[in-house]
């Protein structure tokens, strides 16, 4: 590209005119970074905060950050830009990254593809990065609490609502067999009942007996009851 | 009713135990063991139970055995005159009735929750636009917003009612259809659920306690509780802690201990049964505080170490340090070094920087319902497979809450079916579990857990010392210890020992009148009456006075059992001077014709 202009400008204009063209090329080369440095600060207005806890999501597994890493965050914002707004012309030199501190942490401003020293507005940098946020996690083998963006809050997933709770389905069955419980012992109690009453009349005892014998409550007596020998004197009289 | 008899003697000991053994030893043991100095609080409630609670326990069953009938019928015929102490014992198990069963539906509750991937106390809940947790989540702790909003949906105060929950409700419902089931046979049934409510509780407590002991952190709440303060020892609160606690522990003056004995055989050898009961109830109160403990050290160095990683995480995002410069161990090193080397930017961190401190979390001492659905459950969300831990918890609570209201419902059961008011047993107990659901309802609406806590708090604490205390002192003194002591004689063959006869009649009538009178004077000195009243802004329990009518309510519960002792005394002083005076004219009549 240098080389280009370098004829381009030597072909246009004069020799001299030229050099100057170079010169002022060669120190737009020189301050285009500077210049990057002045949109890309701590506590930018239009750029976040990145902050990565490497140890904490991969302890043993986890892998060195350095600048490769750096160019490859570089690389997926140049995506999540692409994918939210559509455009193509997204590249990595999009994405200015600054004040890395060991932590790890970082600062990036997004600049626009058209115009270098535009950066894109904060709003637009989050919808691209809620829209593609799964993807630059999975990226890095983090999650949303070990990769923050801070200020871009993750959204919760939605809580899952069953049509039926499922305590009312455990509650269900219990009281099910409870009813059964109850209702069992309800028709064994009279069946009993029954066969006993059959059982004395075909023996063909009479229901005087029966009534001495003081059939209360269903539970018929082993032997006879015989009331002569109730303490009544044992209770303190009147 | 007797024929209806234990199936052998080993099912009176398992419902006496099953009865005495509850959630009072789970909940309020350890918390006066917490209170009163750890180890040190074993000696009053040790002596205690000797001097006050084995001779009142022995006492009950003595009666029950040998009278043969509920306790309005057996306290009838000890003194006709005070036949209301038996009444009064009614009253105040129907109020029990009414409100116990009510944990039991919250246990339900929890253990039909916990069958679940996720239990529902683990995280709170996310609000609408799903930006966040639910705002009264966040301000209390997930587990507090799982019981006052989401078990309990509580109002504000007692005053403002609400509608009645449904969840709750259900719940309530099958916790007395249950109940009907155990007793629908009289203590036939009851005798076989016995078995197993009396034992399963001990495997659950034993599985619990070899997993609370392998938790990380237990020895810290075991090593806190058994490191005995002697100091106090000193104080008179804690004497009089144990003796109360020895005193509700055992469930004596229900009349559901008379009910149990009633069913003996006469020669049945109580004795030996009532010392084994009281000592299988304190050992187990010792036990289970073992088992609270190690899951209260495990949540406290839990809390502690969630604490110090949080600080931890504060420090590295702010100072942008690399993430292995500070590690658990070193974070208060760290703090005071930050300090000096960034003055200014520590003094940033301001009031988001917390202390973490072990004893602190360790000094929380909760009870009561506090104690079982929000501090065990939130130690439980930690362990891991919750939901099995959380299963078997539940089912533990529920074991010895319902074996606990197999006594109290026993209790109202007995006097009314001596009555023969309703001939099956069957439909009066159908009829007892209906009319108790209908009026529990009132505390499953929104405020009915405040109305809960009142009659938890009054309903049967006065009532019972007054009751046991004439008790004491009508068997001793006016039906005779001479009497009891041949009574005695003739059910076991051998004369009262003068352990027993010291204890009767001198020592436990002299501390149940100490007991009473330092209630008296607390409840004086105490002003008006408070309850704790859950603010949903603040996210925790605020102290709130009672409004007037609670008040008067609460007048009402004690007098209402109180006063059926003098008042039958006074109607049967009547019916006699009546009988008497008939008597007369009527001799005077026969004479003078």
């Amino acid at each position: 590209m240098i080389s280009y202009v370098f004829w381009g400008s030597l072909a246009l204009s004069g020799i001299k005119e030229g050099m100057l063209v170079w010169i002022l090329f060669l120190l737009c080369q020189v301050g285009a970074p500077a210049l990057a440095q002045d949109l890309c600060q701590r506590d930018a207005p239009n750029g976040y905060k990145v902050r990565i806890s490497l140890k904490t999501a991969l302890g043993e597994d986890a892998y060195e950050w350095n600048q490769s890493e750096m160019f490859f965050f570089q690389a997926t914002m140049a995506f999540a830009m692409r994918r939210h707004f559509q455009m193509e012309t997204y590249n990595v030199d999009n994405i200015i990254l600054c004040v890395q501190t060991s932590r790890v942490s970082f600062w990036f401003v997004v600049t626009s593809p058209d115009n270098t020293t535009m950066l894109i507005p904060k709003a637009d940098v989050e919808k691209a990065v809620r829209m593609s946020r799964h993807r630059i996690n999975n990226a890095f083998l983090l999650s949303d609490r070990t990769l923050e963006f801070l200020g871009i809050y993750p959204t919760l997933a939605a809580p899952v609502n069953p049509d039926t709770p499922p305590w009312l389905i455990v509650f269900g069955v219990v009281i099910g067999a409870v009813c059964v419980g109850i209702i069992a012992l309800l028709i064994s109690s009279l069946l009993q009942k029954r066969r006993k009453e059959k059982g004395m009349t075909e023996d063909g005892q009479d229901e005087e007996d029966m009534q001495v014998k003081g059939v209360e409550n269903g539970i018929n007596l082993d032997g006879t009851y015989n009331r002569g020998f109730t303490d009544d004197d044992r209770f303190t009289k009147l | 009713l007797i024929e209806n008899k234990w199936d052998n003697p080993m099912q009176f000991v398992l419902a006496c135990v099953s009865y005495a053994v509850g959630l009072g030893n789970v909940w309020r043991f350890p918390y006066l063991c917490q209170m009163h100095g750890g180890g040190g609080f074993l000696i009053p409630y040790m002596l205690m139970l000797v001097l006050l609670g084995v001779p009142l326990f022995y006492m009950e069953l003595a009666i029950g055995q040998k009278m043969r009938l509920g306790s309005i019928g057996a306290w009838r015929a000890i003194s006709p005159y005070l036949g209301g102490v038996g009444m009064a014992s009614v009253v105040t198990s129907m109020y029990l009735c009414l409100y116990y069963n009510v944990i039991n539906a919250w246990s339900f509750w929890y253990l039909f929750h916990s069958f679940q991937s996720i239990l529902p106390w683990a995280e709170c809940p996310v609000n609408s636009n799903l930006t966040g947790p639910v705002e009264e989540c966040e301000r209390a702790t997930p587990t507090q917003y799982f019981f006052y909003r989401e078990t309990l949906d509580i109002s504000g105060s007692i005053e403002e009612n609400g509608g009645i929950h449904m969840g709750q409700a259900l719940c309530l419902l099958l916790a007395w259809i249950i109940v009907y089931l155990f007793i629908i046979k009289g203590v036939k049934s009851t005798g076989k659920v016995v078995y197993f409510t009396a034992t399963f509780p001990y495997l659950v407590l034993i599985i619990y306690l070899i997993r609370g002991v392998t938790l990380h952190g237990s020895i810290n709440g075991v090593k806190y509780m058994f490191t005995p303060k002697m100091e106090q020892l000193a104080k008179p609160t804690t004497w009089i802690n144990a003796a109360t606690q020895i005193f509700f522990s055992l469930g004596l003056g229900f009349g559901s201990l008379i009910a149990f004995a009633s069913y003996n055989q006469y020669n049945n050898n109580f004795e030996k049964q009532a010392i084994i009961v009281s000592m299988v109830n304190s050992g187990t109160s010792i036990f289970a505080s073992i088992v609270t403990f190690s899951i209260y050290g495990f949540k406290a160095t839990f809390n502690y170490e969630s604490c110090l990683e949080r600080v931890r995480l504060l420090l590295l995002n702010t100072f942008d340090l690399a993430e292995d410069t500070i590690s658990l161990e070193n974070v208060n090193h760290w703090i005071a070094e930050l300090n000096r080397t960034h003055p200014e930017q520590f003094a940033s961190l301001g009031g988001r920087l917390e202390t973490c401190d072990l004893e602190a979390e360790l000094d929380t001492a909760v009870e009561g319902t506090g104690l079982a659905f929000i501090v065990y459950s939130e130690a439980i969300k930690n362990m891991p497979v919750s939901q099995l831990w959380s299963v078997l918890y539940f089912i533990m609570l529920l074991l010895l809450g319902m074996g606990s209201m197999l006594g109290n419902v026993i209790a109202v059961i007995t006097p009314l079916s001596d009555l023969k008011f309703i001939s099956v047993l069957s439909y009066l107990v159908g009829l007892v579990c209906l009319f108790c659901l209908l009026l529990g309802l009132g505390f499953t609406t929104r405020s009915g857990n405040y109305w809960f806590t009142m009659f938890n708090d009054y309903g049967a604490t006065f009532s019972l010392l007054f009751i046991v205390l004439i008790e004491v002192i009508t068997v001793c003194y006016i039906y005779g210890i001479k009497r009891f002591e041949k009574d005695v004689e003739d059910m076991l063959g051998h004369r009262l020992n003068c352990y027993w006869k010291i204890m009767l009649a001198g020592v436990s009538p002299i501390l149940l009148i100490a007991l009473f009178i330092f209630y008296i004077v607390n409840y004086i000195q105490g002003g008006t009456p408070t309850y704790q009243a859950w603010n949903k802004e603040l996210g925790k329990s605020v102290v709130t006075e009672y409004p007037p009518y609670a008040q008067a309510f609460i007048g009402l519960l004690l007098a209402s059992s109180v006063c059926c002792i003098p008042l039958t005394a006074l109607y049967t002083y009547c019916k006699k001077r009546n009988l008497a005076s008939g008597k007369r004219e009527r001799t005077v009549s026969t004479v003078s014709a």
